[in-house]
């Protein structure tokens, strides 16, 4: 009884970070479709948001059904809330994965200063290595590297501010469309990356019992 | 039931103080230095294996193990600041102060209502009124009343067992304690029994402290604002008390991995 409950618990943790690692996937594609002008991907991406719904929305519903039947406590009930909130923060990357997509397709054809271009994709370099990090320590249950997600996250919000500086730069003649569609990406790529470090906060909750709060928003640029 | 509305404050006062308790029954060291204070005006429980002095711990409050021969305690154990074990101390008048409810309910072999105007009537309460006053909101906060407003004259023992038990709550509440002691009080009854039981836990602890050992974590977790977890580690050594907090941070964030594999299902 115990035993399958505990093996539930471990399908149920192994699922979001198998959830998380397609989220990366689907912010890798993005990212390159962006940058590649590639509309094909970028379809794949807005057509597969559906699939990452269901999946978050079963761990949900999965983990309330455990709780209800199995009333876990401690580290087990930890987990599980942990679980479900992870589960929600992954779905709403998701969708900002979406976003970057559907500025894909809505600038495809169009070509900007390569500036922006090349400042969109260390963005993207960097989001994936927090993402890739947030799965790792999900996984292996690692504080330190959970705690870590916040450093690793601080050069994003300063690409994200870069952006800006740029776009300053830009003059009449540029595509004021495409520029703002490129903004707007840089944006869903530094909040996917604070969704990342909120799920660290979770991590370090959920292995150590203490919450902390490891980030405070930061102030409103633009 | 409602969740409990407000959290015990920090400040409450100590009720009972619990520093260094020694406990043995002759040869056998049954717990060790255990220093615990217990809220007033809160329910704590205590949990923990099978045999790892539970029973015993409560049983020290109000000195119901004087009883058994070759029992003896070493340490503190104060109510509301004066030491029970105290030569002054009247251990009759303590157990009026400190009433028990125990897992077989025990109602004396007589009516309902004779069974909760027992208490009252040795203290000098004679007054029909008076008594029928008081048998009438005993057994009101016993949450029994309604079941037995109409045959008050019946013998408490042809009452089910979980309305026994709540007769017995009836009873001890009667010569209004300042604390009560429930050891596993809800093992023997029926489920609706034990709804009402929990039920009138939380409303009798606007006025009386409550201590109860359980069995049952679920239900640990569900009446208590402090939970203190006991464990025997060692077969033959003598059991400690492991983890005391409340009782929303015992039971998601334990901070003893003892503790923790307790409440999960991890242990052994
Ligand atoms: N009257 C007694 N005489 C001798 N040993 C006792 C007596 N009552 C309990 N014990 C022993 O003390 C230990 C604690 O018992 P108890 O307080 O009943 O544990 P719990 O209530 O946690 O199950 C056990 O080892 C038990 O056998
Ligand atoms: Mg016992």
């Amino acid at each position: 009884m115990r035993e399958a409950f505990r093996q539930e618990l471990k399908d149920l943790k192994a699922e979001v970070v198998s959830i998380g690692k397609v989220v990366t996937d689907r912010t890798r594609d993005a990212v390159t479709s962006l940058v590649t002008g590639d509309v094909d991907l970028a379809e794949t991406v807005v057509a597969g948001d559906e699939e990452i719904d269901r999946r978050t929305l079963a761990v949900e519903e999965h983990s309330l059904e455990v709780i209800a039947t199995q009333f876990p406590v401690a580290r087990d009930l930890r987990l599980l809330h942990s679980l479900t909130y992870i589960a929600l923060h992954l779905e709403r990357m998701a969708d900002l994965a979406v976003n970057i997509a559907r500025a894909a397709k809505r600038t495809a054809g169009r070509r900007g200063p390569q500036t922006l271009y090349d400042l969109i994709q260390a963005q993207g370099n960097l989001v994936y290595r927090v993402l890739d990090a947030t799965c790792e320590a999900l996984e292996t249950r690692d504080v330190e590297l959970a705690r870590k997600l916040q450093d690793l996250d601080e050069p994003i919000d300063h690409l994200y501010k870069q952006f800006f500086r740029e776009l300053a730069r830009l003059h009449d003649e540029e595509d004021i469309e495409w520029a703002s569609s490129m903004v707007l990406a840089s944006r869903y790529l530094e909040r996917i990356a604070d969704n990342a470090v909120d799920i660290g906060e979770r991590i370090a909750y959920l292995v150590t019992g203490e919450f902390e709060a490891l980030h405070s928003p930061d102030e409103e640029t633009a | 039931m409602a969740l409990r509305a407000t959290p015990v404050p920090d400040n409450a006062p100590n009720k009972i103080t619990v520093k260094e308790l020694d406990f043995f029954y002759g040869d056998f060291h049954a717990l060790t230095d255990i220093t615990v204070d217990i809220k007033e005006k809160a329910v704590t429980a205590f949990i923990g294996p099978s045999g790892c002095g539970k029973s015993t711990f409560l049983r020290c409050f109000n000195r119901m193990n004087d009883l058994i021969p070759g029992a003896r305690a070493e340490g503190l154990v104060s109510l509301d600041g004066q030491d029970i074990f105290e030569t002054g101390v009247d251990p009759v008048d303590l157990r009026r102060r400190i009433g028990m409810i125990f897992q077989q309910p025990n109602p004396f072999p007589m009516s309902i209502y004779d069974n909760v105007a027992f208490g009252p009537r040795l203290q000098g309460v004679s007054k029909k009124a008076e008594l029928d006053e008081i048998v009438q909101h005993s057994l009101e906060r016993a949450n029994l009343w309604k079941e037995v407003k109409d045959i008050l004259g019946r013998g408490g023992l042809t009452l089910s067992g979980g309305q026994q038990q709540r007769l017995c709550i009836a009873r001890v509440l009667a010569v209004e304690p300042e604390v009560m002691l429930m050891d596993e009080p809800c093992s023997a009854i029926d489920p609706t029994s034990v709804q009402k039981i929990e039920d009138l836990m939380a409303e009798l602890k606007d006025r009386i402290t409550i201590i109860i050992v359980t069995h049952n974590m679920q239900q640990a977790a569900r009446v208590s604002d402090f939970t203190a977890f006991f464990l025997q580690e060692v077969a033959g050594d003598p059991a400690i008390l492991v983890e005391y907090d409340r009782t929303s941070n015992l039971f998601t964030s334990p901070k003893d991995r003892r503790t923790e594999d307790y409440i999960t299902g991890r242990f052994g």
